[in-house]
């Protein structure tokens, strides 16, 4: 949107001489609705201010390394539910999908010397193969998804829950592949854990580690997707009318797979990141991902509602959750209180984000 | 076209139902149900794996469950097994908190009069002895924190100067929990610490501190009660991104209620550049259950020292027992009585495991 941004300057002005021109009344309601609106930043500001305070390592450099490190690891599945939740729908398979996808990419990318390689025969595959078997492993999964959600007009709530239960199996039955016996994945090549968690450059004696690079990539990506590209359009298109968008042309059942196919292209790349990130694959690995991802998405402004979300607002969502992580964390805060502050700041994001579409109204 | 979709989905149903048909076919009377807590556990996959190699040789007929950690479940697939008309129960329990969801089982078994096995997951001797066919094989569950307390007690006295990074006298450490309000994991959390410093404080060394003083617990638990090497993975670094070296507080020492944990917190070390072998740091890190990937991690010089937990011999035990019992033997005929606990228990023991 570049002529917006042209405009932005002109565009405050404006703003600011509208609100002189209010009464008190209106004036109040106005500074209300900013503060609502941007309730999210408010609230990482004053989480940030408040943890630094209390613990003043928390804006050291290596901690701040840290918090983006632990969001570039979440973003990616963020990224791809995303697209399910503009259409109004949602994706629980997410999680599983990581889990077999970290598999099946752990399980080629055993060291040769690795005592009970699962697949002693084949050495180490070349790590681009791998990673197109994970995307195109993930793809497959979110085709599933989508042709089901798309062809009969199920739910995806319902399709994902089906899925989900599949996969499980599956990683379960993988696991049991060979000698494998149901152990965990681990004695991973060298080359495929430094791919992922290298050193990607150094701040004073901090390392950044390379998967902070490709979740940036994966974010950019997105970005030019969801805003550049006749794809994105649709499924704004699709996910706010999916009756309107039909009649204007749009083929809503090529829009709803491919929607469904990016978010598993993206949990492939989500797996085979965190094959190398944790370096100890089981059948736990992934349980639960999708809820975070989820949440993430929600609190970043992705509405249920259908047909709006921004990459920006994932990518709040996550370093929100991110923050409260570390920062309960430094602050030694009981642990269920994660659960309780979680939980609270997910309903309130979500009812800040409704007050928006009932104002509306 | 319509009709072709509807067509093709049907048959995909009946195949469906087909298949789960077929999975359980043979189910005529006589069969040995044995029930596992979850295929998602690393350890007992190994037990499963072992049992079924030791059921199959022994021409035994039997039928897994998996309760997914359900306790729910678990009771539901017991109640169809017994109507189904099995003839014996080998039940890995899900809850261990309460003893009601174990004496349900055994109440059920009573009624028609098959045994019932317990293995791994603790059960009261109370509930064990409401019935004469009722055995639980399984481990001393605080046996691993003590031993595993002993193993790191021993080892950072042999290494004391160079553990101690900081050069403050003490050795700061870091507890990872698998779950909370979990027997094992509670006593592994506790004995681990408590014992390795009754060796260090015998030899005129100060205890362990735990590495932040403001947490009061002690420990970190995996908050999805996974044991999770992901949930260790991310607080390791989050540890690290404010205990380092440079400032001079460096984590010297890991604990961790199991291997994957152990693996997890190995990962964000060696994102650091730690424990990689060679001329890096070792931060010692100690797990238990050794599986394959901590073993490979020991001979790697990754990681330091796990607890083994014999799969092989408690199928082997739980075997025994059942065939025992099915033919009206003595309960524990053959077992090695130094495993035998009174009239209701076997126990398989631990072993230190630093490498081969």
């Amino acid at each position: 949107m570049p002529t917006e941004t042209k405009k932005q300057k002109n565009r405050i002005g404006l703003w600011f001489e509208k609100f002189r021109a209010m009464s008190p009344a209106d004036k109040r309601r106005t500074i209300t609705d900013l503060l609502f609106n941007n309730a999210m930043y408010i609230i990482i500001f004053v989480a940030i201010v408040y943890v630094a305070i209390r613990v003043p390592a928390f804006l050291s450099v290596s901690s701040i390394v840290n918090i983006i490190s632990l969001t570039a690891a979440k973003l990616p599945i963020a990224l791809g539910i995303g697209g399910a939740i503009v259409l109004t729908g949602t994706d629980i398979s997410a999680g599983r999908a990581v889990g077999l996808t970290a598999c099946i990419a752990a399980s080629l990318l055993q060291m040769t010397s690795y005592s009970s390689k699962i697949f002693p025969n084949i050495g180490v595959l070349p790590l681009p193969l791998v990673l197109l078997i994970v995307i195109a492993v993930g793809a497959l999964i979110g085709f599933v998804n989508g042709f089901f959600v798309a062809k009969f007009k199920l739910h995806p709530f319902i399709v994902t829950l089906s899925t989900q239960l599949i996969l499980f199996g599956l990683v379960l039955m993988y696991l049991m592949i060979g000698g494998n016996n149901g152990q965990t994945l681990s004695g991973l090549d060298p080359s495929y854990t430094n791919f992922v968690r290298g050193t990607l450059f150094k701040i004073g004696n901090v390392s950044v580690p390379r998967y902070v690079l490709y979740s940036i990539i994966l974010t950019a990506l997105m970005w030019v997707i969801w805003n550049k590209t006749k794809f994105g359009k649709n499924m704004f298109a699709v996910g706010s009318n999916e009756e309107a968008a039909n009649v204007s042309g749009v083929n809503v059942f090529w829009t709803i797979v491919m929607v469904f196919v990016l978010a598993g292209a993206m949990y492939g790349i989500t797996g085979f990141i965190e094959g190398a990130r944790i370096a100890s694959i089981s059948a736990n690995t992934g349980l639960n991902y999708e809820s975070d991802a989820i949440a993430a998405c929600v609190i970043g402004g992705v509405s249920f509602v259908g047909g709006t979300g921004k990459i920006s607002g994932i990518v709040v969502g996550v370093f929100l959750l991110q923050i409260i992580f570390v920062g309960l964390n430094f602050l030694s805060v009981d642990q269920n209180m994660l659960y309780v502050i979680k939980g609270l700041i997910i309903l309130f994001a979500c009812a800040i984000d409704m007050r928006k579409y009932l104002a509306k109204k | 076209m319509k009709k072709l979709t509807a067509i093709l989905l049907t048959l995909a149903l009946a195949l469906t139902a087909l298949l789960g048909l077929v999975s359980c076919a043979g189910t005529e009377d006589g069969e040995i149900s044995v029930f596992y807590y979850t295929n998602a556990d690393t350890y007992i996959s190994s037990v499963r794996t072992a049992m079924d190699k030791i059921l199959t040789d022994a021409g035994l007929k039997f039928q897994n469950y998996d309760a997914n950690g359900s306790q729910t479940t678990q009771t539901e697939q017991v109640t169809t097994a017994i109507a189904k008309g099995s003839r014996a129960l080998i039940v890995n329990l899900v809850d261990t908190n309460s003893d009601d969801a174990a004496q349900n089982i055994v109440d059920m078994a009573k009624e028609k009069d098959i045994p019932v096995i317990f293995f791994n997951r603790s059960v009261k001797q109370s509930v064990i002895e409401s019935y004469d066919k009722c055995v639980f094989v399984g481990t001393d569950y605080e046996e691993a924190g003590h031993m595993q307390g002993k193993m790191i007690g021993e080892y950072v006295l042999a290494n004391y100067d160079k553990l101690d990074l900081n050069g403050d006298g003490k050795i700061s450490y870091a507890m990872f929990k698998g779950q909370e309000g979990n027997q094992e994991a509670i006593a592994r959390t506790e004995f681990a610490v408590k014992d390795a410093n009754a060796i260090l404080t015998a030899a005129g060394k100060p205890e362990l501190v735990y590495y932040d003083s403001s947490n009061a617990n002690k420990y970190q638990v995996d908050q999805n009660g996974q044991w999770s090497a992901a949930a260790a993975k991310d607080y390791m670094s989050t540890n690290l991104s404010r205990f380092s070296e440079a400032n001079n507080n460096m984590i010297e020492l890991v604990i961790a209620n199991n291997d994957e944990m152990a693996l997890g917190a190995i990962s964000a070390l060696q994102e650091l550049g730690y424990n990689m072998g060679g001329e890096s740091t070792l931060i010692p890190v100690f797990g238990v259950d050794a599986t394959e990937a901590a073993k490979d991690a020991i001979r790697t010089g990754s990681m330091i020292g796990t607890i083994k937990q014999d799969a092989e011999g408690m199928a082997d035990a739980i075997a025994t027992v059942v065939q025992n019992l099915l033919d009206g033997k003595a309960k524990f005929e053959s077992v090695d009585s130094e495993k035998v606990v009174g009239d209701w228990r076997v126990n398989i023991p631990y072993a230190t495991y630093l490498g081969e």
